[in-house]
């Protein structure tokens, strides 16, 4: 999904549509992860923001991610299995990310008390002047949920979002991309990046040539 | 959903390995080049050449040809073999020792290198010594939780370091520095050089055999929980999305794009670009996986398989195929570093050109037109799906092999009217957009034409458009399917845009006499005017002359009257044919000749005397028909009026036969006052017509433009008519008065007192008289200060000359004449005011050669 930046939210056509696939082609400058426990619906928000629809989606299995063009900048964003199986696999996943999305459900105090228990350390990978997000999800606009008095609705990195509706999601990546942004600059601007650009690679002597035998 | 991305063929059959002896089973292979490795429990190592055959089909096949086998002589398997080609030694791991043996021969080393005590080792395919002949060798020892690298020569090994683990390691893949290891309960990167570790995930290798796979530089892919395949760089991050394999995965290899697993009753083939899974291959008992220099080879315990990629183009049409766009479209730009550049690009249009026709069949024409553009599609072979579309002249022949698999659009849409009709609107838009672009250059007249053809079809506004604009439509072909569907004026605007004006208009004519039926303009006879009138062709205007003023005299003499002016002047319209041919066209006629008169202001008797004499008619026609006055007749006689009055061209008398006996007296004072018959024309004013107010206009209006005594006559002349001893009206006397009184400035006061009788009183005429006085006074002092300027100017002149006599002039023999640079030889001189000083003939030279008498003018002789 190619954006030109911006806040506004309408969709592109389709060329632009490719879901996880189009991943390998650009290095991401940066990174954001989708945590939390399973059902609390990571993958439909990821899969509202940026397919601009909700659809029914099947248990994560591993993880999954998108690139999304933010201005000048592509931005990686890793959807994760909230399954127990695969909770081996977050801090990998979590490792150098710029922003850490912590995804509940608002109406499971359950998924918000895992948030802190399971997902919270799984951050400690994660780039040091990581954000991070709280997010409720399956929000229903007009009522309120006892969850949400758990979590102090002033801050104002606490979201409460819909993902069947729309409701907020854009609101929410929107606003962490542009908090990302500068860490992304900060990053670029202390030196090489610890993973080795591939474009500029050189072939190495192949030891394991037929040719000098 | 599958692709067909490999196709599993046989390389070593049983047989040719351990006929029937079944107990021997293959422990491990390898494979460099053609040379193919078997390494068997009972401890023997097979060489083959593999001979890659294609058959006319395409079809590959392998044959093996055994070269030799060789036993170690240990009772033990072999269990790993790895090439190392650069120094044709073969490394055989066979209990827990890696022996050198050459590749060609499998003879050990004479000097008998070996590296004992390794339970499983890798080649590092990114050395980091940069010496060719030598490669790097990682084994895991048989000590505890240790891991050694080695150095390995043609002839000896050489150890170079030695790490501890922190836990038993059981797999391990080496990059540069890094290692990639599977301990005991998780998978670490641990850099050998600087014993930096980092831990990617748990993972209980005692549950489930580890794998650690390098598929590239600095990146590893590795059995994760729950069946998945990961992938992890060397900073511990995954810049992949896990492949998610089943749970019991046996081995992994990689062949672009693909990641191939094994378990134990299939192959599975999963995309690095989507993570999707695209083939399932049923084979039994498998149990090595391997890929060698891009081929991948699977091996159960008795026989050796390939796994041969189809060619990726075959692989993306078979999507296409199916209808896959997204996934084709992935797996071909996945594609492009594995296919020259040319070579891709040519196919890689062709498949977002079909990528696109497959979304246009879905109807999905937002994607299908992003597809088509980014593909470059010659849009021709989209018009062609469209009967009738392309002109029938058009040379295009769509592409071969086909992009799409329709023959037209009734086949593609079943005869679905509605989709159709969507299909056209989006081939409208389409074509709309293009046409302007780089996309249209060379079939400008195919999209032109085709958009017409669909324009005319809709009932679309936008064919006007498209016929005034700018186009390339085909005349032959839109012709005739504007005929087909009776759009007649459009047709006319396509005849007229080709030139054929004659054609467009015939049409037009037809359709405005109701002759053919086309409401497309209401005001088509005004469309017909307005064109005739910048129409160059003048043969055409003077044949549709008659028609469209038949039809509306006002509207219609346009042609003629509306006409670009310099056009006018030029060419061969002249005003009399035109005025001749307006004769059975009375208000065509005077609207032409007020146009010539009023507008062009051309001066030609003719002209004004015509024009006048059509008012004149038209006046006493409506005069004799009605008695009370109607506006007609108001608005005519107000422009007789002024062109009598601003005329100075018509034949005076001509129209004042024709006013006589009429009771046109204003007009006939205003011909009398023409013909400087000021009395005559007052006393009509006055007399016939009463009206005060006109004889007094008259007087202002005819000494326009005339010196003030002139006007003083005709102000006096209109007094003395009023005054007529002849007549003692009252009314008269009281114009008179209010005559002088409220033109006192027009009348010589001394001449006015003379005429006006004894017995009006001072009273009566005070504002006369003031007025006078007034008048007088001023005159007076104008006249003084006038005196006054001159003397003042005189005095200023008189001051020159004293200045110009009060300095001499001294003459000798020493100056020279300004002119001939000559001395003075007599006392006569000329001296311009400017101080120069001349001979007397040079100055007269002067004078008659150039015209710069400003000096001369004033200059004085002095002798």
């Amino acid at each position: 999904m190619i954006r030109a930046g911006g806040r506004e939210g309408g969709s592109r056509p389709a060329a632009g549509r490719a879901g996880p696939s189009r991943a390998a082609m650009k290095k991401p400058d940066g990174k954001v992860v989708l945590l939390g426990d399973m059902n609390v619906g990571k993958t439909s928000l990821l899969h509202r923001y940026m397919e601009r629809r909700f659809q029914e989606t099947v248990s994560t299995v591993g993880g999954a991610f998108y690139l999304k063009q933010w201005g000048p900048y592509n931005i990686s964003i890793w959807d994760t299995a909230g399954r127990e199986q695969f909770h081996g696999l977050g801090s990998m996943y979590c490792r150098g990310a710029a922003a850490v999305i912590l995804t509940y459900d608002v109406n499971s105090l359950q998924s918000l008390t895992e948030l802190e228990e399971r997902f919270l350390a799984l951050t400690d990978s994660a780039s040091a002047d990581c954000i991070f997000a709280i997010v409720g999800n399956k929000s229903v606009a007009s009522c309120s949920s006892k969850v949400r008095k758990q979590v102090r609705a002033e801050d104002k990195m606490c979201f409460e979002t819909s993902a069947k509706t729309g409701y907020k999601v854009d609101y929410l990546f929107e606003t962490v991309f542009e908090m990302v942004v500068p860490i992304i600059v900060r990053q670029k601007a202390e030196g090489p990046p610890q993973t080795v650009d591939i474009t500029d690679y050189k072939p190495a002597k192949r030891t394991k040539s037929g040719c000098c035998a | 959903m599958s692709v067909k991305a490999f196709k599993l063929v046989s390389a070593v059959e049983r047989e040719m390995l351990m006929g029937d002896k079944n107990y021997i089973n293959i422990e491990c292979i390898e494979c460099c080049g053609k040379n193919l490795y078997i390494g068997t429990n009972d401890c023997f190592i097979y060489h083959f050449l593999l001979d890659e055959k294609i058959s006319t089909a395409g079809k590959i096949t392998f044959a093996a040809t055994k070269q030799l086998h060789k036993y170690l002589g240990l009772k033990k398997p072999v269990s790993e073999l790895k090439a190392a080609s650069a120094l044709t030694r073969l490394l055989v791991l066979c209990d827990n020792t890696i022996t050198l043996v050459n590749m060609m021969n499998l003879e050990p080393v004479p000097t008998g290198a070996r590296i004992k005590g390794a339970v499983t080792f890798a080649l590092n395919e990114n050395p980091v010594s940069g010496d060719p002949f030598c490669v790097e060798v990682c084994i895991i020892s048989v000590k505890r939780r240790t891991i050694q690298m080695f150095m390995v020569f043609e002839d000896r090994v050489q150890i170079v370091k030695e790490v501890f683990t922190p836990e038993q390691p059981c797999a391990v893949a080496v990059d540069g520095y890094y290692l990639c290891l599977a301990l005991t309960t998780q998978y670490i990167i641990l850099n050998y050089n600087t014993g930096a570790s980092q831990d990617l995930f748990p993972y209980c290798s005692d549950e489930k055999r580890p794998i650690v796979k390098r598929i590239g530089r600095q990146e590893f892919l590795l059995a994760g929980p729950g069946g998945l395949g990961m992938f992890a760089t060397v900073d511990g991050i995954s810049q992949r999305a896990p492949v998610h394999w089943s749970e019991n995965v046996i081995g992994a290899a990689l062949c672009f794009p693909y990641v191939v697993a094994l378990d134990d009753e299939f192959i599975t083939v999963h995309s690095m670009l989507d993570q999707q899974q695209k083939q399932t291959l049923p084979f039994k008992e498998g149990h090595i996986l391997q890929d060698f220099e891009g081929k991948v080879i699977v091996a159960t315990n008795k026989g050796v398989y390939i796994l041969v990629p189809l060619p990726l183009e075959k692989q993306i049409q078979d999507l296409l195929a199916s209808h896959r766009v997204e996934e084709a479209l992935v797996l071909a730009k996945g594609a492009r570093r594995n296919i020259p550049k040319e070579k891709f690009q040519v196919m890689y249009k062709r498949i977002l050109q079909q990528a696109g026709f497959i979304q246009f069949a879905q109807l999905q024409f937002l994607e299908a037109k992003e597809l088509f553009r980014s593909g470059q599609l010659d849009v021709r072979e989209l018009i062609s799906l469209y009967p009738f579309l392309l002109p029938t002249s058009s040379s295009f022949i769509r592409s071969h092999p086909p992009l799409h698999e329709y023959a037209d659009l009734n086949q593609l849409t079943q005869g679905d009217q509605e989709k159709m009709t969507k299909c056209k609107r989006f081939l409208m838009s389409y074509l709309n957009e293009v046409r302007s672009t780089e996309v249209a250059n060379g079939y400008k007249e195919d999209i032109d034409t085709a958009l017409l053809k669909l324009y005319a079809e809709a009932n679309h506004e936008s064919l006007l458009d498209l016929l005034v604009s700018e186009n390339f439509c085909l005349l032959t072909d839109s012709a005739a399917w504007l005929e087909k569907h009776k759009k007649y004026f459009a047709l006319g605007l396509l005849y007229h845009y080709n030139g054929q004006d004659a054609a467009a208009l015939q049409l037009w004519v037809k359709i405005v006499d109701g002759d053919i039926q086309d409401s497309t303009r209401s005001d088509l006879y005004e469309y017909i005017v307005d064109f005739l009138t910048f129409c160059p062709d003048q043969d055409l205007v003077w044949k549709y002359s008659e028609w469209v003023l038949e039809k509306n005299e006002q509207v219609g003499i346009q042609i003629f009257t509306k006409r670009p002016l310099e056009e006018q002047e030029k060419t061969n319209f002249k005003p009399d044919d035109i005025v001749s041919c307006l004769n059975k066209y009375p208000k065509a006629r005077v609207k032409y000749l007020e146009h010539l008169v009023l507008e062009r202001k051309i001066e030609k008797e003719k002209y004004h005397t015509h024009l006048a004499v059509l008012y004149l008619e038209a006046i006493l026609q409506l005069k004799s028909v009605t008695t009370d006055n109607c506006t007609e007749t108001t608005e005519l006689l107000f422009k007789l009026r002024s062109l009598l009055q601003k005329s100075d061209l018509y034949r005076i008398h001509f129209i004042l036969d024709k006013i006589q006996g009429t009771d046109l007296h204003m007009e006939s004072a205003i011909l009398y006052g023409k013909l400087e018959e000021h009395e005559k024309a007052l006393h009509i004013l006055v007399h016939k017509l009463k009206d005060f107010h006109a004889a007094e206009e008259y007087c202002m209006w005819n000494s326009e433009n005339r010196d003030v005594q002139y006007r003083r006559r005709l102000f006096h002349m209109l007094l003395s008519v009023y005054l007529n001893p002849g007549t003692s009206d009252c009314a008269l006397v009281m114009a008179a008065v209010d005559l002088l009184n409220n033109h006192a400035a027009e009348f010589d006061a001394a001449l006015v007192l003379e005429v006006v009788p004894d017995s009006w009183s001072v009273q009566l005429l005070s504002p006369f008289l003031a007025g006078a006085v007034r008048q007088s006074i001023h005159t007076k002092r104008m006249t003084q200060t006038a005196l006054g300027l001159a003397q003042a100017e005189n005095l200023i002149y008189r001051h020159e000359k004293v200045k110009q006599k009060g300095t001499p002039i001294l003459l000798s023999d020493k100056k020279v004449c300004q002119v001939c640079q000559n001395p003075f030889c007599e006392p006569v001189f000329v001296r311009y005011p400017n101080g120069g000083v001349v001979h007397t003939h040079c100055a007269a030279n002067r004078h008659l050669n150039s015209n710069t008498t400003h000096h001369s003018s004033s200059s004085s002789n002095k002798t």
